[in-house]
């Protein structure tokens, strides 16, 4: 399976981690230096002002792009070199920010794809149906995307992620364009699915649903680690409301 | 009605599927009257109308290659006679060496598949390993189609041979010496049975349509499986398809390859057909025209492409006669089209049929949003 595999020392319960990952686009750095761990099970929110780095980093963890520098550590072993589809076979996926379902396609299928690298083609319809009421999709199987409304896209994006039983779930910016109410749902969902026991990072920009998810939260700006804690802690430091809101 | 789609969805398996326009019942009884009829043509129609449909089905299945990577991967490639004309020629060139020594050309047609797909593959493999998308796969492909076609014009050079076969340039492959076989028709051999299937002759005929119905029909089993999802996934978010743990480098180098010998197929046919294959079939006028006859019909359903190619020969054949107005009016058929019906007239007509039949409308439905490829 792809690029050999560097055995380190297993750190503890860490699932995944990052060390001095840098990325730079023609000399601007997106990310410079990030240090980042994620323990088995744990939720953990990224939040920072727009530019900050935080797309640029789940594309790295997923393998859409490569750091300038850096090293990526899932489960002990260094996936770094690793194309993105090796990662998604080692348990890692991503709910991209733009929601990137199959436009074309209806709903049952776009919950086929990911399904049928686990499951037997019979077997899908049955689990099709529990995923779509996790959800709260029940009865749109048959639908084609484009007939559904944008919070429903979204939570059609989440489900296909959800339905690639990943061990690390990466959901960016899985409320954007939601309802409050919507919102609302959506961090139950992500709740559930971390006590289900996976291991998920949020990217997000609304305060309302990081407070709801209430869980470890890093601040990322302009591309560094800028401060990292329980969300009530964070919300509380001045440092942070400063970058978020300009100058006091 | 339901029930009995139902029952038919069971009966013809992997045949059926949301992939493909044209599942309930009157479809396929449509589908079957239409073989028929074509089946027993030669009672009614003239010989000279005969050798002509057999060409176009041989385009027919040019268009099925195009129309499964462009349709439903997303790939659009200028050059998909590139695979028509390698077919062919090394159909001739093997064909021509080894006619004396087996008498039969099994391993002539077997090679004007293979050498395409090979030719695929190590192509392919450049374009999609390296992450090649979209115009530039399109454009890459056309240069590579005329790249060869150059070649081989300048073949003229009695020194082009290869063994039997002399390349011979802008008059196409003939045989090296007066002593060496001429380009012959498919001769299949198995022991001491030999059948021959000349170009001109019926028979032929009913051999081409039955490798395009069986194409077709293979085709569609491939586009409902779980590869033909996959590839559908692919033209849609092949970022998104990679990060569900599919090497999208690998579906879409194993369809061009798929396509490259359904195209092979097609050049070894066209050729056994005229006895004839000449560096034209690389240019740009045949590349687009496979193009038009997919678009005109429908990228994305396989019998609409299929259709588009028959329709669009016979037209242009109608208006040979008319000499440079049959490409006026060409151009003018694909411009109404794209504007009238973008998404291909068959599918227009398909969908609007499957409305009355009280099916909802299934493939390539007028798109919201726009698109690409």
């Amino acid at each position: 399976m792809g690029a050999p595999a560097t055995k380190l020392a297993v750190a503890g319960t860490m699932i995944l981690e990052t060390r001095g990952l840098m990325k730079t686009y023609g000399g601007v750095a997106a990310l410079q230096g990030v240090d980042f761990a994620l323990k088995t099970g744990e939720l953990h929110c990224i939040i920072g002002p727009n530019g900050a780095g935080k797309s640029t980093f789940f594309k790295l963890l997923m393998g859409i792009e490569r750091p300038s520098a850096g090293q990526i550590v899932f489960k002990g072993r260094d996936i770094t070199r690793l194309q993105a589809h090796e990662r998604a076979r080692l348990g890692i996926t991503v709910k991209f920010q733009s929601m990137r379902v199959y436009q074309d396609l209806p709903v049952y299928h776009n919950l086929f794809i990911p399904l049928r690298r686990h499951h037997r083609a019979r077997e899908i319809p049955a689990v099709v149906e529990r995923l779509l009421a996790d959800v709260h999709l029940s009865g749109t199987g048959e639908e084609y995307v484009r007939n559904l409304s944008h919070g429903q896209q979204q939570w059609l994006a989440i489900a296909m992620a959800v339905a690639a039983e990943p061990e690390v779930l990466l959901l960016d910016e899985p409320t954007a364009g939601m309802s409050a109410e919507e919102t609302t749902a959506t961090a139950r969902i992500v709740k559930r699915l971390n006590g289900q026991g996976t291991s998920i990072i949020v990217i997000e920009h609304d305060m309302a649903f990081i407070r709801d998810l209430d869980s470890m939260t890093s601040v990322l700006h302009y591309g560094a680690l800028f401060a990292q804690g329980a969300f009530k802690d964070i919300e509380a430091s001045v440092e942070v409301q400063r970058i978020y809101l300009g100058t006091l | 009605m339901a029930n009995a789609a139902t029952r038919l969805d069971r009966w013809l398996g992997p045949l059926n599927g949301p992939q493909t326009m044209g599942r309930g019942v009157p479809f396929w009884l449509c589908f079957i009257a239409a073989v028929v009829v074509l089946a027993i043509a030669p009672n009614f129609l003239s010989r000279y109308d005969i050798i002509n449909f057999s060409n176009f089905l041989i385009s027919g299945l040019l268009a099925l290659s195009l129309g499964l990577i462009w349709g439903y991967c997303g790939i659009l490639s200028l050059g998909q006679a590139s695979f028509f004309g390698l077919g062919g020629y090394a159909y001739g060139v093997v064909a021509m060496n080894l006619l004396r020594a087996h008498g039969n050309t099994d391993v002539a047609f077997v090679a004007g598949i293979l050498i395409p797909v090979a030719f695929a593959a190590v192509i392919g493999a450049i374009l999609f390993y390296a992450r090649l998308r979209g115009v530039y796969v399109a454009i890459l492909m056309l240069v590579i189609s005329l790249v060869i076609g150059t070649f081989l014009r300048q073949t003229a050079d009695p020194s082009y041979t290869i063994g039997a076969a002399y390349l011979g340039g802008m008059n196409g492959l003939r045989p090296t010496s007066p002593d060496d076989p001429l380009l012959p028709s498919l001769i299949f051999g198995f022991g001491d049975w030999v059948a021959e299937f000349d170009g001109r002759s019926v028979s032929f005929y009913h051999l081409v349509l039955a490798i395009v119905v069986a194409v077709y029909l293979g085709l569609r089993c491939v586009v409902n499986s779980t590869y033909g999802f996959l590839l559908v996934g692919v033209r849609e978010e092949p970022e998104r398809t990679e990060t569900f743990g599919y090497d999208v480098r690998l579906i879409q180098l194993s369809v061009f390859c798929l396509a490259a010998a359904i195209a092979g197929l097609s050049g070894v046919l066209y050729t056994a057909w005229g006895t004839y294959i000449h560096p034209d079939g690389f240019g740009v006028a045949q590349n687009i025209l496979v193009v038009i006859w997919v678009a005109v019909g429908g990228r994305k359903d396989l019998l609409a492409a299929l259709l588009g190619a028959l329709v669009l020969n016979w037209i242009s054949l109608r208006l040979a006669s008319e000499g440079e107005f049959a490409l006026l009016v060409m151009g003018a058929i694909l411009v109404g089209v794209m504007l009238l019906a973008p998404e291909g007239l068959a599918i227009a007509i398909g969908n609007r049929l499957g409305r009355l039949f009280g099916h909802g409308a299934k493939v390539g439905q007028p798109a919201v949003r726009t698109e690409e490829g």
